[in-house]
């Protein structure tokens, strides 16, 4: 007689059931934090100084590594295309490829990247542990709204400041790419940042302004959904961190896809 | 009258918790509630302070939205927060009293609750700095912070030393007197249903086995009581539920 429970396809539809499960819940807390967190923002009520704190903490806390990693990629890329352009002749576009690129998608994208690490990663884990050693509880007991409290002032620091951080980064992202072409291929700055200028649009810019709003709300909704829906010890806060990351990595992806099809196609 | 509680009940997958448990807790009285791990203690102090809600039964007070202040088993302190910080939490964040008290008011309230509970002077500590019977302490001054008239008890002297239990002991009597509230301590410590208790009641299996006086519940008064203070393992109350 075959043990049904034991065959490795009931295992698999078994496991893939709790995947499809857990995903369902975690879009449910998500979506229902963010339906508590639209209705305090329609009272305009925000604990300015909170929003301040977390303000300081989105941008200046996350800057180094933003930067960081956004120059880095810059380097790369100009060190990849502007020799290669140059040889070709086309060393005027270096300045223009590197700024849609910049613009459009990397700066964003990489900068949220960093955020997700840094910021969302801790706003995952200090509420998660909030709710497990019950001071989540003893804010309701004490008739302060969590969400209210904690969550708000993440959101809107996410919103605000993530432009912002992506407006610097853009900028150090372009001036390690036009210091790369001048040293590589001989790319004079004048030149770099006239080409920058032909290739960039109004509108790139507006969208990439747009898009790291979102990104910057998204991913602060999503770390403190899943840290404000830990139950358990320890051992839920690293899972509740672990999921905040990869749910944040993938709707960061899923709004870029969403912009890119909006905005370009 | 202080605080009713009728006919509660409440499930979990199913399974009752809380079988129609009623009692009632007057005005500068304190009841004890015990029982062993499991018996539903706990979740009858979280849906009296809303925490979770019964599937039935209600809880009455008396005034009718009276404040309702509870202290946890593990303090429950922002750790993010000073101790003033702490205390001065629901002053400072809560609707009712938001930009009502003055930065001075406010330390002027602080130290005085902190006075209370013998802790003068650890405004600006963190909670990481204190021992677990200061944070203890330190939660009671939070939860009395806004002169509740019901406070809840979690555990109060769950991981404390015999002297440290005997100082929160009394500071749940002086509490009580200070604010004439109606308290509920949930405990396994019987030196606390002793010291700081006026009535109790014993739980098992999510039902009442014991209501009375917590001077008959320390006699023995029925074979429930008789095997939780005697810590018999042979009684009406199974093993496997322990």
């Amino acid at each position: 007689m075959i043990n049904v429970k034991k065959t490795l396809l009931y295992r698999t539809i078994n496991l893939l059931w709790t995947e499809i499960n857990d995903f369902l819940i975690t879009l449910g807390n998500i979506g229902k934090d963010f339906l508590c967190v639209a209705k305090t923002l329609t009272t305009l009520k925000v604990d300015k100084k909170a929003l301040i704190e977390q303000c300081a903490r989105f941008s200046v806390d996350s800057l180094p590594i933003t930067l960081t990693i956004v120059a880095m990629t810059s380097i790369i890329i100009a060190m990849q295309i502007a020799p290669e352009l140059a040889k070709q002749g086309a060393g005027n576009y270096v300045g223009s490829l590197s700024a849609l690129v910049m613009v459009r998608e990397l700066s964003a994208i990489m900068s949220g990247f960093a955020i997700i690490s840094m910021i969302g990663s801790s706003y995952a884990s200090e509420i998660a542990s909030m709710a497990v050693t019950e001071q989540i509880s003893a804010m309701r007991v004490l008739k302060v709204d969590p969400i209210e409290y904690l969550i708000v002032p993440r959101f809107l620091s996410g919103v605000v400041m993530m432009p912002f951080v992506v407006i610097v980064s853009t900028f150090c992202g372009l001036l390690c790419a036009a210091i790369i072409s001048n040293l590589t291929a001989e790319i004079t700055y004048l030149n770099f940042i006239s080409s920058m200028w032909h290739g960039l649009f109004i509108k790139d810019i507006f969208v990439a302004l747009l898009k790291s709003s979102f990104f910057g709300g998204t991913i602060a909704l999503i770390s403190c959904s899943c840290g404000y829906s830990t139950r358990g010890g320890a051992l839920e806060v690293g899972t509740s961190t672990t999921r905040a990351v990869v749910w944040s990595f993938v709707a960061i992806a899923v709004w870029d896809y969403i912009f890119a099809s909006v905005f370009y196609l | 009258m202080g605080i009713e509680v009728k006919n509660l009940t409440k499930e979990f997958s199913g399974k009752k918790v809380l079988n129609n448990i009623s009692f009632r807790v007057e005005d500068g009285e304190t009841l004890g509630v015990v029982g062993f791990s499991g018996s539903g203690k706990s979740t009858l102090l979280k849906i009296i302070c809303g925490l979770l809600y019964p599937n039935s039964g209600e809880i009455i007070t008396s005034p009718k939205d009276a404040d309702i202040a509870m202290t946890f088993q593990y303090s429950a302190l922002f750790d993010f927060l000073t101790v003033f910080d702490n205390i001065a939490f629901p002053l400072t964040q809560r609707k009712e009293f938001r930009n009502k008290y003055s930065r001075e008011e406010l330390k002027e309230i602080v130290a005085q609750k902190l006075k209370i509970v013998g802790l003068e002077g650890i405004e600006n500590r963190y909670p990481s700095e204190l021992s677990g019977g200061m944070q203890k302490r330190v939660g009671f001054a939070r939860a009395i912070v806004t002169n509740p008239k019901i406070i809840l008890y979690d555990e109060p002297t769950a991981g404390l030393d015999p002297v440290s239990s005997t100082l929160i002991e009394n500071y749940i009597v002086e509490l009580k007197k200070e604010l004439n509230a109606s308290c509920l301590v949930v405990t396994h410590q019987l030196s606390t249903i002793k010291r700081a208790t006026d009535k109790a009641i014993m739980l098992y299996e999510g039902e009442i086995v014991y209501k009375g006086s917590t001077k008959e519940l320390l006699e023995g008064a029925n074979p429930y009581t008789r095997q939780f203070v005697s810590a018999s393992i042979k009684g009406p109350m199974k093993i496997k539920t322990l």
